[in-house]
């Protein structure tokens, strides 16, 4: 290497040499130069300046206007914010056109949910229809019974047919119902029968024998 | 290190649509951009403009900060691509303007005239008459004192090219200062 491409390489990292921006190899090699052509120590009186001059021009380009925030944050668009949290995230999925099938799907469970809404509302503003019914199954063999919770509608109703059991009365107290089992007698109405419909925890949460 | 981890989480929370995490970068870097923008497209109602399409990006991008540079890096590098870019539209700039240095003329009032014979004035005239390229390297290694390889990731340069294009950015500043009639003795 020349002593002048040496020269020029030095004075391309003086820059950063000045502004304590250089690396240590870099560094180590620019003392070396410097120590051995002390002419060069003028560059960094210029090179001082300059940034001095290059701070002075930079901090009179003053700052902008005090709205400036106000409109960037009033511009940001809705739709291309790349996540707009938890609630943003419902709303989204609320607004995704699903799939045909998908359709289908839901309005398949709407309209049961529909019905099991239509079956309760029977069960609640309809009980005295029931205390009606029991009149045809006086005789029949009767229960106490309290349905699960979150028993649903439609298994509410497949095991009152499973038994072949009508609701005669209630709500009482504590959500128990009296139910009938139409073809069978008091008799029949042992600890082993109660004990088959207690089986059904996941639709039935009490089981008693009526006295009636 | 505890700051970029912070200006790091600030970006991921503006990935993740924190409206509040924008402002807060906003409110510590917006000056910075604003005169870095300015400085380039030597106007102040577009440098505004500009500065909040740099944000905007930010908003919209954020996922894609890799994390590897700093925040500023990287703020810094989307403000001068919008920088440069709006002046290519524009093209109506004029650089290089050797009369931004000039020698007092007896046109000018007292005031122009003491200016004029200020030599730091006239440095600051002809730093403002530099190209934009070489004020985008002045600016980024003197104002926001930069390393050699945060120039070259702000303006998408090898680190050599960085060197050179600085090296010829002080020649030309001697060459504009001697038209204004300072010779700095150098090169």
């Amino acid at each position: 290497m020349t002593e002048d491409s040496e020269r020029e390489e030095i004075e391309k990292l003086l820059p950063w040499y000045v502004t304590g921006k250089l690396g240590l190899s870099d560094t180590s090699k620019v003392e070396r130069f410097l120590a051995q052509h002390p002419d060069a120590l003028s560059q960094l009186q210029l090179i001082g300046t300059e940034q001095q001059e290059t701070m002075r021009v930079n901090e009179a380009m003053g700052w902008p206007s005090s709205d400036t925030r106000d409109r960037l944050m009033a511009s940001l668009p809705r739709s291309a914010t790349p996540s707009r949290g938890r609630f943003a995230r419902f709303g989204q999925f609320f607004r995704m056109r699903p799939a045909l099938g998908t359709q289908w799907a839901a309005l398949a469970m709407a309209l049961l949910v529909l019905a099991q809404a239509a079956f309760i509302a029977v069960l609640l503003t309809r009980a005295p229809t029931y205390r009606l019914a029991a009149g045809a199954h006086e005789d029949g063999a009767a229960a106490l019974i309290a349905f699960a919770d979150d028993a649903r509608a439609a298994d509410i109703a497949r095991f009152l047919a499973d038994f072949e059991a009508t609701i005669v009365d209630g709500p009482k107290p504590g959500g128990v119902y009296k139910i009938k089992l139409r073809n069978l007698d008091k008799s029949q109405l042992d600890d082993t029968l109660l004990s088959k419909l207690a089986e059904h925890r996941d639709i039935v949460r009490i089981v008693l024998p009526s006295r009636d | 290190m505890g700051a970029v981890a912070d200006e790091a989480s600030l970006i991921a929370r503006i990935a993740a649509g924190d409206a509040v995490a924008l402002r807060v970068l906003f409110a510590r870097h917006h000056v910075r951009i604003y005169r870095f923008i300015r400085r380039l497209v030597r106007d102040a109602a577009v440098a505004e403009e500009l500065t909040n399409e740099v944000f905007l990006e930010i908003w919209r991008h954020a996922k894609s900060f890799a994390g590897t540079a700093s925040a500023l890096t990287w703020m810094l590098s989307i403000a001068h691509h919008r920088a440069i870019s709006s002046l290519r539209k524009r093209r109506e700039e004029s650089w290089d303007d050797g009369a931004a240095c000039a020698l007092p003329d007896a046109a000018d009032n007292p005031e122009v005239a003491a200016q004029k014979r200020d030599a730091g004035a006239i440095l600051r005239r002809c730093l403002d008459a530099l190209s934009p390229e070489h004020k985008g390297v002045v600016d980024l290694v003197y104002y926001h004192e930069m390393s050699i390889s945060e120039a070259a990731a702000v303006l998408q340069i090898p680190e050599n090219t960085v060197k050179t294009r600085l090296f010829h950015a002080r020649k030309r500043l001697s060459e504009l200062l001697r038209q204004a009639g300072i010779d700095r003795g150098w090169p």
